[in-house]
């Protein structure tokens, strides 16, 4: 038998490289769907690994859940919604392939989930025409002129700071020293700089000074440069992990703090993990309502749950807050779809600014979520809470800036 | 010309010849007729995987100069993307200076940071110079990220979709539009960098990375020959980093962190150290990784629903096991694979 060597080796790589491009010929890009009832393409960016998984987790199960709901009580119009998500770790060029992957598939809209990837995406989404929620509420994302196609459904971190600022001012007398420690990342400084405007403005006579969170295993450095500020409230823009061993690290070092924690910190995670005697006392800026505080917009959400052989008080705040997140995009949904025509970005954009308010039953901030073309700013109102016997109880409710 | 048992050549011209095999047309000729064909047979969201390997592939070509082929170790390369990368989209976007133009300028920059950091090269070798190109990546990163007027407080810089005198990249046809203009770039890239190797310049790169002190006796300036290695190596990774800024079309430093130094070192290795056609399939293979990884756990995720849970964890763990592998198996990369099984059928049936 011959053997020709030069046959075998173009046939080898010819072999080889159709099989890597034989991989990309599959997938078509089916549209959102007109009267029939093709399932409505939604793609989900999740942090179900990285360093903020310990809230990403919760929320993703809120969004799945919400469609495993829907699409058992009917769909949107008779659609059903298939949501595509997937884990990108919190890193934002996983997310950015992540994104291409949903567009080329044919998703109609985005949940996304941190504000480093919503921001690094911001113009893609705004270029595809492809509508984009996600769980960061950084101010840049709400104003329609800079970036269209997003929308906020909770108050923003810097509305929250500006709240809790106000408490702050107001609990102390006037002439207290605050702490921020934040994430170190796009995320923790979102609210930074709009916080010292906020004291400026408003003449609160706050002295106010930031500070990145290291990744070290405890926080007593960084306690110890707070202390030398002189701070007695130390505002924390991180996840809940972090901010219970800062709690801890209070506590261990006797010092009189009071942890004003904005919202994704505001948990029961933080009271379990930092442990209720040393999450005693602390406030929480919480735009959320945590099931404890029983709304009418919980009782879906248990009773589903309920049936799934689960429960609302072990799923947690977060899980709620991804299920009414979920919740105002297919009433955006909807709303394109009765409006007749295709479902498209742009018809799904049109009708989550022109829609009536979202009655969320009293979860989202004020109750409802309102988007309009001038501002992408669901909602304003943020509840003050305070832990008190290992459990979240509500000092002041529907607090704006 | 290839005979039975190996290549044999008979005059010098044949000896200097860039392909020595007939093979080896035939395959320049394939690898042609797919790159032409790719924009038509990939959708979207491979082609822009596609373009995300042709950036990779100029960044690890630009850090093997300067690891495989000098033998200086660099751990810094996520930082001289960062540098190519602000540089560009401040130029273009601030200065309003024409995408090329501050392209370049960005090339020029990073080529002088990246020489700049090179200088302790001339005093530090091995483990030392590589703790102090680390230096320079925690350096940039720093200033990334601390300097406000960089990002003008943002946080991140926008870069405007890309418009070459008139000639508009346009939302439909975006990939396809950077895949030619990234295709072009990438073949001129690393057909300079072939070539770069055939002359005195890139020879004594190879003799500083061979053995400095010889190379010194034989009349090679070791100061110049470094700082040049480590200029056009930055030079290199500062296009990949300007090019993925107007591809991408924002700035953070979240991309140029030093995991992405080790990505593009493990490139280097998995590819095949002090070879260019090595980095090409580093970068392809590197890039492909995860995707691939990702395919896989959508595919067993109705019949396995626990290897999803387990695929980040997976995902980390076979990143590390390719190199831990490469590193026992085949110190030499895939581009010593390939040329292995290119001699296995040459010699065949002999051994050698």
């Amino acid at each position: 038998m011959r053997h020709n060597p030069r046959v075998a080796v173009t046939a080898f790589f010819a072999a080889v490289l159709l099989g890597v491009t034989a991989c990309g010929g599959g997938s078509d890009s089916g549209g959102g769907g007109g009267g029939d009832t093709t399932p409505i393409k939604i793609g989900i960016l999740a942090d179900l690994t990285g360093p903020t998984s310990d809230v990403g987790r919760p929320y993703n199960e809120g969004m799945l859940g919400y469609v495993d709901w829907l699409n058992a009580t009917g769909g949107v119009s008779g659609h059903k919604i298939e949501a595509m998500s997937n884990d990108y770790r919190y890193e934002v060029p996983a997310a950015e392939e992540l994104y291409k992957k949903y567009v080329a598939e044919g998703a109609v809209a985005i949940q996304g989930w941190g504000t480093g990837d919503s921001e690094a995406l911001r113009t893609k989404v705004a270029s595809d025409k492809e509508p984009f929620m996600s769980a960061s509420y950084a101010e840049v994302l709400t104003d329609p002129a800079a970036s269209p196609y997003n929308f906020v459904v909770a108050p923003t971190y810097s509305d929250q700071m500006r709240v809790a600022l106000n408490w702050i001012a107001k609990d102390s007398g006037g002439t207290a020293q605050v702490a921020v420690f934040h994430h170190d990342s796009p995320f923790g400084t979102a609210p930074v700089a709009d916080g010292q405007k906020w004291i400026a403005e408003k003449g609160l006579g706050l002295g106010y000074t930031a500070y990145p969170m290291p990744k070290t295993p405890n926080f007593v450095g960084l306690l110890s440069q707070a202390q030398s500020q002189g701070a007695q409230y130390i505002v924390i823009q991180n996840s809940p992990s972090p901010a219970a061993q800062v709690a801890k690290d209070i506590k261990a070092q006797g010092l009189n703090m009071k942890i004003v924690c904005l919202n994704w910190c505001s948990d029961e995670l933080f009271i379990k993990t930092a442990d209720s005697t040393n999450a005693e006392g602390h406030i929480m800026i919480q735009p959320f309502a945590p099931p404890s505080a029983n709304k009418a917009g919980h009782a879906t959400i248990s009773e589903y749950l309920k049936s799934k052989g689960a429960t609302l008080e072990d799923k947690g705040l977060h899980y709620v807050q991804g299920w009414y997140t979920m919740d105002v995009m297919a009433k955006g949904l909807e709303k394109a779809l009765n409006g007749g025509g295709e479902l498209t970005g742009e018809s799904i954009h049109a009708a989550l600014e022109s829609m009536d308010a979202v009655d969320t039953g009293g979860v989202v901030g004020t109750g409802e979520v309102k988007f309009s073309s001038s501002s992408h700013r669901g909602s304003t109102g943020s509840g003050i809470y305070q832990v008190r016997s290992g459990a979240m109880a509500e000092i002041a409710a529907n607090q704006v800036p | 010309m290839a005979t039975a048992t190996g290549i044999y050549n008979r005059t010098y011209r044949a000896e200097l010849a860039l392909r020595h095999t007939r093979a080896e047309y035939a395959r320049l000729i394939l690898m042609f007729a797919l790159l032409l064909a790719a924009p038509y047979l990939l959708d979207n969201y491979w082609l822009g995987i596609t373009n995300s390997i042709l950036i990779a592939v100029i960044g690890a070509v630009g850090l093997n100069i300067l690891v495989g082929f000098t033998g200086q170790i660099s751990l810094g390369q996520g930082g001289f993307l960062a540098v190519g990368a602000y540089a560009s989209a401040i130029l273009s976007g601030r200065a309003g200076l024409p995408v090329p133009v501050s392209v370049l300028l960005a090339v020029l920059l990073t080529a002088a940071v990246g020489a700049f950091f090179g200088l302790p090269a001339l005093r530090l070798k091995g483990l030392y110079l590589a703790i102090a190109t680390l230096a320079s990546q925690e350096i940039i990163m720093f200033v990334v990220r601390r300097w406000e007027w960089l990002t003008e407080g943002a946080g991140y810089v926008e870069v405007a979709r890309l418009n070459l005198f008139g000639w508009q990249v346009e939302r439909e046809t975006f990939e396809v539009q950077w895949y030619w203009i990234l295709l072009g770039i990438t073949v001129v890239a690393v057909l300079a960098a072939r070539n770069l190797f055939r002359t005195a310049l890139g020879r004594s790169f190879m003799a500083v990375r061979d053995q400095d002190i010889a190379a010194q006796a034989i009349g090679v300036n070791l100061t110049a020959t470094k700082t040049t290695a480590f200029a056009l190596s930055s030079g290199f990774v500062g296009l990949a980093g300007a090019l993925q800024a107007h591809y991408t079309e924002t700035v953070t430093w979240e991309r140029f962190t030093l995991d992405v130094s080790v990505l593009y070192l493990a490139m280097i290795i998995v590819g095949g150290l002090g070879s260019i056609a090595g980095s090409v399939y580093g970068a392809i293979f590197m890039m492909l990784l995860p995707t691939l990884l990702t395919e896989v756990s959508e595919s067993v995720q109705a019949g396995a629903p626990f290897l999803v849970e387990q695929l980040p964890a997976i995902k980390n763990a076979v990143f590390g096991m390719a190199i831990i592998t490469f590193l026992i198996l085949e110190p030499r990369g895939l581009n010593r694979i390939w040329s292995r099984m290119k001699d296995y059928v040459r010699f065949w049936p002999f051994r050698y």
